[in-house]
């Protein structure tokens, strides 16, 4: 009876550690997403790190089009008009300077991890 | 060139010298519409003549940009029941504008381009001067203030891109 009892709560605390760990490894994976304001011709934040796996939408809040794009990271939006957004989903991970591609001095980076 | 040059200087110089408290919200909607309307002037007629691709998407991005911000300007003063009141400085835009459209029509290639981009930085700067000096200390109506001070960037981003063109277009 003894060791049917500790098999029975060994059983149950291994269900349940297992449960917790599947758990945690469900909300740390599962993908992200992040927004990026365009406004007064700048990115904001002007460095974001993610997760690779998570996605990121600009949304253009001045009054005419920007671009978010980056040759290193292998991403370029089509022209983001005014009041727009555009989403993509990184599965490359690294450091990448992106710009808009209309406005030289808008600059910003993204870390993939 | 040189005369377009001190034309534009001397009408932005005004708006700049003046006394903040003597241009009122209506005169700096004037001002912000007819300096934008020059520029996409300018800029339609570069898109549309310039042999330069880089030269032609500049020109389209004043067109969009400029656009833009009007549309905004417009919508706001609307909003606030500020019909714009027309004044030397807004007219005198104009006229600069009229007179650097005149010139450059009569330009082509190379010369076109170089004029255009020139004036362009020249422009540029000189609205920013115009907007940190004047503009933006005299608007009285927060949300106009806050537009100017919003779309401020894009002019510094405008007049850097088009120093890169001239050094582009000079081969440095």
């Amino acid at each position: 009876m003894r060791i049917a009892i500790a098999l029975m709560l060994f059983g149950a605390a291994a269900l349940s550690a297992a449960g917790s760990a599947a758990g945690r490894d469900a909300v740390s994976t599962k993908p992200a997403g992040h927004t990026v304001t365009m406004e007064a011709t700048s990115f904001a934040p002007v460095v974001l790190t993610i997760r690779q796996g998570d996605s990121v939408t600009w949304v253009n809040k001045d009054p005419f089009p920007h671009t978010a794009a980056s040759g290193a990271a292998g991403f370029g939006s089509p022209i983001i008009l005014a009041g727009k957004s555009w989403t993509h989903t990184f599965e490359k991970k690294g450091e990448f300077d992106y710009v808009c591609t209309l406005h030289p001095t808008m600059k910003a980076k993204l870390r993939v991890k | 060139m040189r005369i377009a040059a001190i034309a534009l200087f001397t009408v932005l110089a005004v708006a700049t010298a003046a006394p903040a408290q003597s241009i009122n919200d209506a005169q700096i909607a004037a001002i912000v519409v007819a300096a934008n309307q020059v520029d996409i002037d300018a800029g339609e007629l570069a898109a549309q003549k310039s042999t330069n691709s880089e030269v032609r998407k500049f020109a389209q991005t004043m067109v969009n940009d400029h656009t833009g911000v009007n549309k905004t300007a417009t919508e706001l003063v609307t909003k606030l029941k500020v019909t714009p009141q027309d004044n030397p400085t807004a007219q005198s835009l104009r006229k600069g504008g009229d007179e650097n459209l005149a010139k450059l029509k009569s330009l082509s290639g190379a010369a076109f381009d170089k004029a255009y981009i020139d004036h362009e930085a020249a422009y540029h700067q000189q609205v920013l001067d115009a907007l940190d000096k004047t503009l933006i200390p005299s608007a009285q109506n927060a949300e106009l203030k806050a537009l100017l001070v919003k779309v401020r960037p894009a002019f510094v981003a405008h007049l850097e891109h088009a120093r890169q063109l001239q050094r582009s277009l000079s081969g440095n």
